[in-house]
């Protein structure tokens, strides 16, 4: 068994689409600031180790965290980076807690840095650079170039999220204005979130389904944003945790399973399935952290979401797979207020990765906003005590899971 | 099993970068454009960082944008160095007439190295611990290029 780990702190650099005033490593420190400025015990001497993450393809710096390093405080101390495309700052939050839970001599507080920095670069050209490799598994499947062009998936992640857009909503019988819906939850908890980017206090639904396609049935109003930003994560020992902060959140269960193999345009929804929509990633990462958390009955247990949704469809997706509503419920649930702030299963109050993608923070921003929820330290604070919550990332191509399920008491043993 | 080349891959993909220099080194560039090298000061240490930069990672010290700039001398001592019969900016000429010594300066009143060209100097000349200066382009832009390199003293 590990030891039980705890988060003190969460921080957050200010996000928009063009970070230009400050470089890369300046973005990161800006994170870290904050999130150290919430624990006035502890400074960066105190950190035993630095966990980061970011996709270097974006931005064209080939590995940043060398040259970081000084921003991050990490001069001479054990320094890891990670990188796992979409759920990098899940891996990155995971790593953090590994590294503390392991028990190593010397490491009981680590700092775990996720960030992005897309205004650099051409986010398309990053995201080919992650197709190559993909291109280079269909060429060895004997596929050449030119079939190729006939199969890829168009524009990248919306490629892919379009068919399970699709899937899900026959399944669920839901028109478009269930999506802006979802749309119009996000960007208007944006707008209660200073850090967040795309801020829409009045958002309708009509506004959103008055944008034009990008690709069916994803209209341009539904999509997220391409952010700069950065987020800071500290996790320690539960016994320096009590000394740090009032309510230390601890780290209950992690997990991060991909669903069998998913290469864009060949088996785009993982082999041997015909369902995008399925998910059974989703599912196999939920069911793991909640048994290691001793969640049982994770509609009951968990007070708080934060899911990864750069797309609207997928928010709905993701509630019903990681268990917290029964199969196509979901868009009811936006519908009679079960996910608002103020409703019994409150979800991406800070606007979630539909209002702010900074691609490598995305996955780190989920559990980060969920441990400030429960610390009651969020900035678009639910009023209801949060005992219990997860923050999700996904990512890979298709079937990349992170979960990490954190709670106000420790790991229940009796269960 | 018979083998065959599937993909032979030619073509040209088109990858736009951009970098945002930050405040700190938009201070060092405004500085060139009026031939100035600038840098800043750890107030914890006293190191003078050239360039600029917001962290001293030594101290842990945040620098703030307005405060602690030094204004530094346009000389510096020789490092290190080293001599390569390649052009470095240029790949399709490659190799050059004469050898392009790249040097490693420590602007004086600096704790800090920068590496440029050594100009008008033959390798038998160099040795470390020598006196150079900034050699200008003639227009400044605020940009790298307005250092051409070092010279000797
Ligand atoms: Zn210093």
């Amino acid at each position: 068994m590990g030891r039980q780990v705890a988060i003190v702190s969460a921080g957050f650099s200010e996000h928009s689409s063009k970070r230009s005033d400050v470089n890369m490593p300046e973005l990161v420190n800006e994170a870290i600031i904050n999130c150290l400025k919430k624990v006035p015990s502890l400074g960066l001497k105190d950190i035993d180790a630095f966990v980061t993450g970011n996709m270097p393809a974006f931005e064209g710096a080939n590995m940043p965290e060398l040259w970081s390093t000084d921003w991050m405080g990490a001069r001479n101390k054990p320094l890891m980076r990670v990188t796992t495309g979409g759920t990098t700052g899940g891996s990155v939050a995971i790593a953090g807690y590994y590294h503390v839970t392991a028990g190593l001599p010397g490491i009981d507080t680590v700092l775990a840095i996720a960030y992005e920095q897309q205004s650099q670069g051409d986010t398309s050209v990053g995201l080919a650079s992650t197709a190559y490799g993909e291109i280079s598994i269909l060429n060895t499947l004997g596929i050449d170039y030119d079939s190729l062009s006939r199969i890829l998936s168009a524009g990248a992640a919306i490629g892919v999220a379009a068919y399970q857009a699709t899937n899900y909503m026959s399944k669920a019988r839901i028109t478009e204005e269930d999506l802006a819906r979802v749309v119009v939850h996000n960007r208007r908890n944006a707008a209660k979130n200073w850090w967040a980017h795309l801020k829409m206090p009045d958002l309708t639904i009509e506004e959103v389904l008055d944008t034009p396609y990008v690709q069916y049935p994803l209209r341009y109003g539904m999509l997220c944003p391409a952010s700069d930003g950065a987020c800071a994560m500290l996790f320690t020992t539960e016994e320096k945790a009590k000394d740090m902060c009032d309510i230390p959140v601890y780290v209950n269960g992690v997990a991060s399973v991909a669903n069998e193999s998913a290469v864009l345009g060949y088996d785009g929804s993982g082999s041997a399935q015909t369902d995008p929509s399925a998910q059974i990633g989703a599912m196999r990462s939920s069911e793991l952290a909640y048994s290691q958390a001793g969640i049982s009955f994770p509609r009951k247990e968990i007070d708080y979401a934060e899911v990864y949704a750069p797309f609207p469809n997928q928010e709905l997706m993701w509630l019903e797979k990681l268990g917290l509503f029964e199969e196509t419920t979901a868009p009811e649930m936006y519908k009679n207020g079960t996910t608002a702030l103020d409703g019994d299963l409150p979800v991406n109050c800070s606007g979630g990765v539909n209002s702010t993608n900074a691609i490598g923070a995305s996955a780190m921003e989920r559990p980060a906003v969920a441990a400030l929820q429960i610390m009651g330290k969020a900035d678009n604070q639910v009023p209801k005590t949060v005992h219990t919550s997860i923050g999700h990332g996904w990512g890979g191509s298709l079937n990349l899971c992170t979960l990490m399920v954190m709670s106000d008491e420790q790991k229940r043993k009796w269960r | 099993m018979t083998e065959k080349v599937i993909v032979s891959n030619k073509g040209l993909v088109r990858a736009d970068f951009n970098f945002w220099v930050g405040k700190y080194m938009d201070k060092f560039y405004d500085g060139l454009e009026q031939k100035k090298i600038v840098g800043n000061k750890c107030s914890k240490c006293g190191d003078v960082f050239c360039p600029p930069r917001s962290v001293c990672g030594k101290c842990n010290e945040n620098l703030p944008l307005d405060q602690n700039w030094v204004d530094l001398p346009e000389s510096g001592t020789l490092q290190n160095y080293t001599i390569t019969p390649y052009k470095v900016t240029d790949r399709r000429t490659r190799k050059v007439k004469d050898p392009q010594l790249i040097a490693m300066v420590q602007i004086d009143g600096s704790n800090t190295a920068i590496v440029n060209r050594l100009l008008n100097i033959t390798p038998d000349e160099i040795k470390i611990g020598m006196k150079v200066k900034v050699d200008w382009s003639e227009k400044t832009t605020g940009a790298p290029s307005d250092i051409n390199g070092f010279v000797k003293v």
